[in-house]
């Protein structure tokens, strides 16, 4: 059967439109599949740790529904995790468990001043088929020249990825850290993706 | 002036941006699931972008609005539908939204009718890929007998070679459930569906009336499992787009007649599953509120070359499609059948009395994949389980199913009629707001103290009113079809659809044998009282008057290019003046047969993830063509 012959009745709609605007790529969340493969394999080898252990970092926010964008996995944990996790994963590492100290490129914001970060943690180095794997056991943060804080405590929140139940560091924990730092640029990142999670009156 | 605008050209069109072109946007569009080929994506929707925060939020507490006004659905306006229940009646237009449609949802902007539709899902299992088959085998010589003037065929693959497609399915959408009832989860039981991953979301909390009806079931011997749903029950990440997806928060305004809007995106629909990672690859275009009318075909080739839309200013747009490129039919229903008919692509069906003499496909094997709206019915009351239902719950959780009861899983021999129904109940009771009465008219029992008096237990419950409406499948018959209406327009001045239609009589006699023997049997054995089968319906009795949701086939993947408008990839083999082989298809109106699950859209998801794999096979061809089994 042929096509019938083409409309010649062009004319506007005069129907209500929605108005929503449609977003820009940058604005939607979205974990990159190398990122996700590897986080799903991790996930898979620690289905049995017997010590706490949580997904941290960017792509804890990312899998929460925040939207930043990471470069490398990171895991918190204590040291005896991190030894544990490092032998479990023993395929994909790349050095030895070992105390590091570093300085953050980012500086806290406390009281309008800048103050130099540093954390200090147990730990190793992987890479889990080809995403970087930072395990970080009993990680602590000092701000300034204060005293280094207490090494990170929390008790995980969970998210599914396919079938698996994955510890995550909370996001009220990193708001507050945050928030702590004077970055609140990430801790308004956070606050947008709560608000996009829960029902409006809750 | 309206002008005429051509766009750049891509390599794969998408008509309509709902749950099926959602998958084979993201598909083709993610340059690392396809070899590090970056596919141009170009997707045309006539509704909006909705945004289910912004949209969703407040809007939707406009119980009027959406319930009455419709306004997340498909303007009628716009475009329409005429229905008939035979070909020698006059099909008259749908001009307002009526009962009993007005419960349910038309596809319009991104995410189509998956925006606001209660969630259910659930596979097919291997009987209902080959019903026709199965019943020669096992009932040789009674189908043309169950189903006067037969059109049933079976699918051109079988349950094992979609269920890889299944699984694809879940991972994106993040179904949650716990397998489907086998004992053993075996390729070997065919009775169920088997699953080689079980389903990547754990259920939704189980009701009392839930677990009441699970021990029910079991003590008959039955296989229950939790309900499939498609409302996030955990926080996910679905799999392989990286998509975080936010958990139900059951605040209960999903269910019931408030058209089933969710504002935390837990609900799966291409806009917050698979969308997101197409418009994040840099190789895909969303259009939105654009009305596509035609498409272009060459006449040597028989190619489709190009998709034509208005936009709201009355423009005409032309996209062109690459060569080799491909065009994918993901409209809503049967808006899928009206454009290849409008356009000339593939055989239109072509009725005729006597029905040796039918020919043609597109518009061919149009069933219902749900219960009737006037069908046998089994009440009864569970006096010791109360309940809450002020607002809480979804749409689709906390319930339990079997699939005893459907397919070939008990004796037909005799009966009458073959296949049936999944059965479940104890489904959250807050579900929306519930005093709506959208068609109910004005009687004594729905104003004064009548109804007042309903309504002093209407929330805290004290009992449960247990109910079930079995069914069969519908099963295709050849004066059941799609045309376009030789009477009635769209606002541009198309042809309307037409659809005649009439349910067929498997599903009565079905419903009424399933109601007495089966699910009145398990009301009892769950201690309800008052069990009671009501208002048999025998076929012919009731006539269909519905023209919304729940429409299968009718534009059917199949074994044979005569009878079916796609073949095993979902491509186009439908011989028009010439076989248009670039364009694939894929949605609950090309499900071959009746189903026997509710949840079509399940059904039609395995094939898109099956449409998406033939389509990278054909832009990876030498020479374009039809694509090998």
């Amino acid at each position: 059967m042929p096509a019938l012959r083409l409309s010649d009745k062009p004319k506007p709609i005069s129907l209500p439109q929605f108005e929503s605007r449609i977003p820009k790529p940058e604005e939607l969340v979205v974990l990159s599949k190398p990122l996700l493969d590897a986080t799903i394999a991790i996930g898979k080898a620690l289905v049995n740790c017997s010590n706490k252990w949580a997904i941290g970092g960017d792509v804890a926010e990312v899998i929460s529904g925040v939207n930043v964008n990471p470069s490398h996995i990171a895991i918190l944990t204590t040291s005896e995790g991190c030894d544990e996790i490092t032998n479990r994963l023993a395929k994909y590492q790349v050095g030895p468990a070992r105390t590091v100290e570093r300085e953050l490129e980012r500086e806290a914001k406390v009281g309008l001043k800048p103050y130099k970060v540093r954390i200090k943690s147990y730990t190793s180095r992987l890479n889990v088929e080809g995403s970087r794997l930072d395990v970080h056991g009993h990680l602590q943060i000092k701000v300034g020249n204060w005293d280094w804080g207490d090494p990170l405590d929390f008790e995980p929140d969970y998210v599914y990825v396919v079938n698996l139940k994955l510890p995550i560091i909370p996001l009220k924990m990193k708001s507050e850290i945050y928030t702590g730092l004077g970055w609140t640029d990430r801790a308004i990142k956070i606050h947008e993706a709560v608000r996009r999670s829960r029902h409006m009156f809750g | 002036m309206p002008t005429t605008i051509t766009e750049p050209a891509a390599d794969v069109v998408l008509l309509g941006v709902g749950y099926m072109s959602g998958v084979i946007a993201a598909e083709l569009s993610i340059a690392s699931l396809n070899g590090g080929k970056n596919y141009k994506v170009v997707a045309i929707t006539k509704g909006p972008y909705w945004d289910y925060v912004n949209d969703f939020s407040t809007t939707k507490y406009d119980e009027w609005g959406v319930g009455l006004g419709r306004k997340y659905d498909s303007p009628l306006p716009l475009q329409s539908a005429t229905i008939r229940n035979t070909p020698y009646q006059f099909a008259l237009p749908v001009r307002r939204y009526t009962m009993p449609i007005q419960y349910h949802a038309l596809g319009h902007g991104v995410g189509g009718a998956a925006q606001h539709y209660g969630g259910t899902m659930g596979r097919q299992g291997p009987w209902g890929y080959q019903m026709l088959s199965q019943t020669n085998t096992r009932y040789p010589g009674t189908i043309d007998t169950i189903n006067p003037h037969n059109d049933l065929e079976d699918w051109p693959l079988q349950y094992y070679q979609y269920e890889p497609y299944y699984v694809q399915w879940e991972q994106a959408h993040g179904l949650c459930g716990n397998y489907n009832g086998s004992a053993t989860n075996s390729s070997s039981d065919t009775h169920f569906p088997w699953m080689s991953q079980n389903y990547p979301l754990p259920p939704h909390p189980l009701t009392p009336v839930a677990q009441s009806f699970q021990s029910a079931a079991e003590a008959l011997g039955y296989h229950p499992f939790p309900h499939v749903s498609s409302l996030a029950s955990q926080p996910y990440t679905n799999y392989p787009y990286g998509v975080p997806v936010n958990p139900c928060v059951y605040d209960g305004y999903c269910g019931g007649p408030c058209d089933y809007a969710c504002e935390t995106g837990a609900k799966a629909n291409a806009a917050y599953r698979t969308i997101p990672a197409a418009m994040k690859s840099g190789n895909f275009t969303l259009v939105v509120n654009s009305f596509i009318f035609r498409l272009d075909t060459d006449p040597t080739s028989g190619l489709v070359t190009a998709a034509r839309y208005y936009d709201p200013q009355g423009n005409v747009h032309i996209q062109p499609v690459n060569n080799p490129g491909a065009v994918f039919n993901g409209m809503w229903g049967y808006n899928m059948i009206r454009i290849m008919l409008l356009s000339g692509v593939g055989a239109p069906y072509v009725w005729n009395s006597d029905p040796t003499m039918v020919s043609g496909a597109v518009g061919r094997g149009l069933t219902n994949g749900y219960l009737p709206y006037k069908g046998t019915n089994v009440s009864g009351t569970l006096s010791n389980i109360g309940g809450n239902a002020y607002p809480a719950g979804n749409g689709s959780g906390g319930s339990v199913d079997i699939y005893d009861l459907m397919d070939d899983n008990f004796d037909h021999a005799g009966l009458g009629f073959i296949g049936g129904s999944q059965i479940g109940a104890g489904g959250y009771p807050g579900g929306g707001p519930g005093n709506i009465t959208f068609a109910g008219g004005v009687s004594s029992g729905s104003m004064g103290a009548t109804f007042k008096a309903t309504q002093k237990d209407k929330y805290l419950q004290t009992k449960t009113t247990l109910s079930a409406t079995p069914f069969a499948p519908d099963l295709p018959t050849k004066d059941n079809y799609v045309d376009l209406d030789p009477h009635y327009t769209d606002m541009y001045g198309d042809p309307l659809t037409r659809l005649t239609y009439d349910w067929t009589p498997n599903t009565y006699i079905g419903a009424t044998w399933l109601a007495k023997n089966k699910v009145a049997p398990l009301f009892t054995q769950m201690g309800a009282q008052n069990v009671t089968v009501g208002s048999t319906v025998n076929p012919g009795a009731a006539h269909n008057d519905w023209w919304g949701h729940h429409l299968r086939g009718g534009c059917r993947i199949g074994k044979d290019p005569t009878t079916s408008v796609w073949n095993s990839w979902n491509q186009c083999w439908s011989p028009g003046t010439k076989t248009p082989f670039n364009i694939f298809g894929a949605g609950e109106i090309t499900n071959t047969s009746g189903d026997t699950v509710p949840s079509g859209t399940h059904v039609a998801g395995a094939q898109s993830y099956r449409a998406a794999e033939g389509i990278k096979k054909y832009l990876a061809l030498m020479t374009p063509g039809l694509l090998l089994p």
